[in-house]
């Protein structure tokens, strides 16, 4: 006979959305490490005096017991282990926040273990919280999230022969995976990017997000790296994120 | 499924208009559609002219945006309201709750949402433009933020607080922390830190 499933899971996660559902509860979206992600319904959570409350914020890291039934998994108990509280007084860092918790939902898989991608976004929110450039920590963000999901980017030798990539303006394909030398190039879709982009995309693979948040990037080089990144989201997400835009736009001074 | 068995297609087409409102889920939409077709011609009609004539009767206030029969509402035209300090709040319902209180003596303006940015709603959404409207064509020494305290709401107040940032009035918010009744164990981390930072003398 078939072991049956426990009914209940005890998990740290972080709660990537939350929307209203029925009368007064919440149907949370979370990235936990060992389940991936994975959606729970928190009962009578929009009432103003509810416990739970406070626990399931968005952007909030909590442990959770989680009791799992035939139907919906159901929030039993919450309690925050990291609220990221100075990151949600900064419009820029919240939106940043937010964008990185939207690409995590879109590219996590569901009840499949994501150690990785749940490390990533934590080390992410705890240097946005710690005050790092959000920019920087949504470009590094992108960058492993794509390394992460099985999308890495390949910056340092060609994403089609292998072969070395000598210092000068590179051909960047996103659907190909990354740069192109003149040999592979030839009718592929792509952009050019500079030495000190290709740089800055190499620098973010061997540093940590807050070593990476802390550089200082020329506008020119940012948008770049910005563009790069964006296309090769595109070509693994079908979807714009939402909170792109708006993240775009708190960060436009 | 067998045509006999089938749902009617009015009712169906019912199910389908219900299902659309805001909480309604598929079996609720399908136990008031029928409900509705077994009531009375009269109630059922009665309904459905309420529905009419509320869509029909209601606008939008041109000062404050919240729903009103006249316009402008019956609190813009108040001359014994302070139209110098303006309440945002993100849904007409929420100026009754303030109203019930009896407090505030002060004027509102409706947002009809918030910012929730993986939902798509972005500031374009939102009644933002017509606040700054009011704050640069008057008198307005105070904008109080009474948006609900959950994360989508501090970014609604943060977006406010940077838009009206180059314009004289002050903007505030409501105090936030433990609400009355409340088991001091089970606050959150951000509700305990609210609280303490609010903290008043005695």
């Amino acid at each position: 006979m078939a072991a049956r499933p426990p009914r209940s899971l005890a998990t740290e996660g972080i709660v990537l959305r939350r929307r209203p559902s029925g009368e007064a509860d919440a149907t949370l979206v979370l990235l936990t490490p060992g389940e991936g992600r994975l959606d729970a319904v928190a009962r009578g959570v929009r009432k103003p005096q509810a416990r739970l409350r406070g626990h399931i914020e968005p952007v909030t890291r909590s442990r959770f017991l989680i009791a799992r039934g035939r139907g919906r998994d159901v929030v039993a108990q919450a309690v925050t282990l990291d609220a990221y509280l100075r990151l949600k007084t900064s419009l820029q860092a919240l939106a940043a926040a937010i964008y990185c918790c939207e690409l995590a939902e879109r590219l996590s898989a569901v009840h499949a273990p994501q150690h990785e991608l749940y490390a990533l976004l934590t080390d992410t929110l705890a240097a946005l919280d710690a005050g790092a450039n959000p920019e920087g920590s949504a470009r590094y963000f992108e960058l492993h999230l794509l390394a992460v999901s099985g999308y890495e980017l390949q910056v340092v030798a060609c994403a089609a022969c292998g072969a070395d990539l000598p210092e000068a303006e590179a051909f960047f394909a996103a659907g190909a995976g990354g740069i192109l030398c003149r040999g592979c190039r030839a009718d592929t879709p792509g952009r050019l990017l500079s030495v000190r982009a290709q740089k800055v995309l190499r620098f973010a693979r061997r540093v940590t997000v807050a070593e990476f948040a802390a550089l200082r990037v020329p506008p020119e080089t940012a948008a770049e790296v910005r563009g790069a990144l964006a296309e090769a989201l595109r070509a693994v997400v079908d979807v714009e994120p939402r909170s792109g835009t708006f993240f775009e736009s708190v960060s436009r001074p | 499924m067998p045509e006999s068995l089938a749902t009617p297609e009015p009712i169906q087409r019912l199910i389908e208009a219900l299902h659309r409102l805001p909480g309604i889920g598929p079996k609720s939409a399908q136990r008031l559609a029928y409900h509705i077709v077994r009531t009375s011609p009269q109630e059922a009609e009665g309904l459905a002219r309420a529905v009419i004539e509320a869509r029909e009767r209601i606008r939008y206030c041109s000062v404050c945006v919240n729903l009103t029969e006249r316009d402008p509402c019956a609190v813009c035209a108040d001359p014994r309201r302070d139209a110098s300090t303006i309440c945002v709040v993100e849904q007409p319902l929420d100026v009754l709750a303030i109203e019930r209180a009896g407090v505030y003596r002060g004027v509102y303006h409706v947002l009809h949402g918030i910012l929730n940015p993986m939902e798509g709603v972005g500031p374009e959404h939102l009644h933002i433009d017509a606040l700054v409207a009011r704050v640069k064509s008057g008198n307005v020494r105070e904008v109080i933020m009474a948006t609900n305290p959950s994360l989508e709401g501090e970014a609604t107040v943060m977006y406010v607080q940077r838009v009206l940032a180059p314009y004289p009035p002050r903007v505030t918010r409501l105090a936030r922390g433990l609400p009355s009744g409340a088991d001091l164990e089970y606050a959150d981390t951000m509700t305990l830190a609210r609280a303490l930072e609010g903290r008043q003398e005695l």
